[in-house]
């Protein structure tokens, strides 16, 4: 049998730095793993069975685990990657998505351009016609000429 | 994507420390060896595809989930207080982890506990000792020095912090080597 006692740790005194107590706990505790590992050694016959029984069972499981992966249906896997938008790279898929957004905002720019316009050449159409008529427009501002707009005519 | 024999291998050698893991946690030996196997089960079905480095800790985070769950679907409470609190404060006495730890490193060598007490008695007094660290602490404890994660992996497996980690493992080894001392057993 054995003897559990280890030659001691080096003569030189500690000084109570960190390092040095870290160092020794640290070689305490390897020390104390080594009992364990020593200990867990020696378990019972039923105990080591069930851990056959485990790993068998575990290794069974890897098994069948790789075999469904490798069957699993390529076409399928991709179509289905594709539906979900998945394929192509990071930064293609980013454009691809803002595009729309884009084509919605140059599509708004668009209609208020185009409104503006509209607006615009309605105003000059009044302007237009006003400066050609025979009648200055301060004459509408006249009360009488506006009372005399309103007279019926006979 | 680890082979049949790279995960047999794997599993091989992790089974004996996983199920001490579990049972440290759940003080079941039956309910210890149905998580190792939940645990293997999982690993295998879900991670199958991934590189054999990777393998040891997603398999100690499954495990750890897997103890998890144990403790909901028991829903004991009182179990998983004990297990994961972590609110235990200083004893206020004059103890002082680097004499200890000096003390344990092997000045009392010449009075080796073996020559009194069997070797499988203070092998077994270390592992109660270790059983009865509080949960975070024991996770800690076993992750980084018995599975040899390092500080971030153990951070990672645990669901904590690296400043965490390290506080969790200094209290450990600052309760083993005070309870150690206690009982007089050097290692």
């Amino acid at each position: 049998m054995n003897n559990l006692t280890i030659s001691p740790p080096t003569a030189a005194p500690f000084s109570r730095q960190p390092a040095a107590l870290d160092a020794l706990q640290a070689r305490f505790a390897l020390r104390v793993a080594a009992r364990l590992t020593e200990r867990s050694q020696g378990l019972e016959a039923d105990v080591g069975e069930r851990l056959r029984f485990a790993r068998e069972k575990a290794l069974e499981q890897a098994r069948a685990s790789r075999a469904a992966s490798a069957s699993r249906p390529v076409g399928a896997t991709a179509a289905g990657a594709l539906l979900l938008g998945r394929t192509g790279s990071g930064w293609w898929m980013k454009l691809a998505s803002v595009l729309p957004a884009l084509a919605l905002v140059a599509g708004l720019l668009l209609i208020q351009q185009s409104q503006t316009d509209e607006q615009v050449s309605a105003a000059a159409e009044i302007d237009a016609a006003l400066l050609a008529d025979d009648l200055p427009p301060i004459a509408y501002s006249d009360a009488g000429f506006a009372e005399f707009l309103k007279t019926p005519r006979e | 994507m680890a082979s049949d024999k790279e995960l047999s291998d794997f599993l091989k050698s992790v089974e004996k420390r996983a199920f001490k893991r579990a049972l440290y946690a759940v003080r079941d030996e039956d309910a210890a060896l149905d998580i190792v196997q939940d645990t293997m089960i999982r690993l295998a079905e879900k991670y199958v595809d991934r590189p054999a480095a990777e393998l040891p800790l997603l398999f100690q985070r499954i495990l750890s989930n897997a103890t998890m769950d144990w403790f909901r679907r028991r829903k004991v409470r009182q179990a998983v207080v004990r297990n994961f609190s972590d609110f235990e404060g200083p004893d206020g006495d004059d103890f002082d982890i680097l004499e200890t730890l000096q003390a344990l490193g092997g000045s009392l060598a010449s009075e080796s506990a073996a020559d009194s007490v069997s070797r499988a008695q203070i092998l077994l007094a270390i592992e109660a000792e270790v059983a009865q660290l509080p949960g975070r602490q024991r996770e800690a404890f076993l992750l980084r020095y018995w599975e040899e994660l390092d500080v971030a992996e153990t951070a990672e497996a645990m669901g904590c912090s690296e400043g965490s980690v390290k506080t969790h493992c200094s209290r450990a080894v600052h309760a083993l080597a005070k309870a150690l001392q206690t009982k007089g057993i050097t290692l």
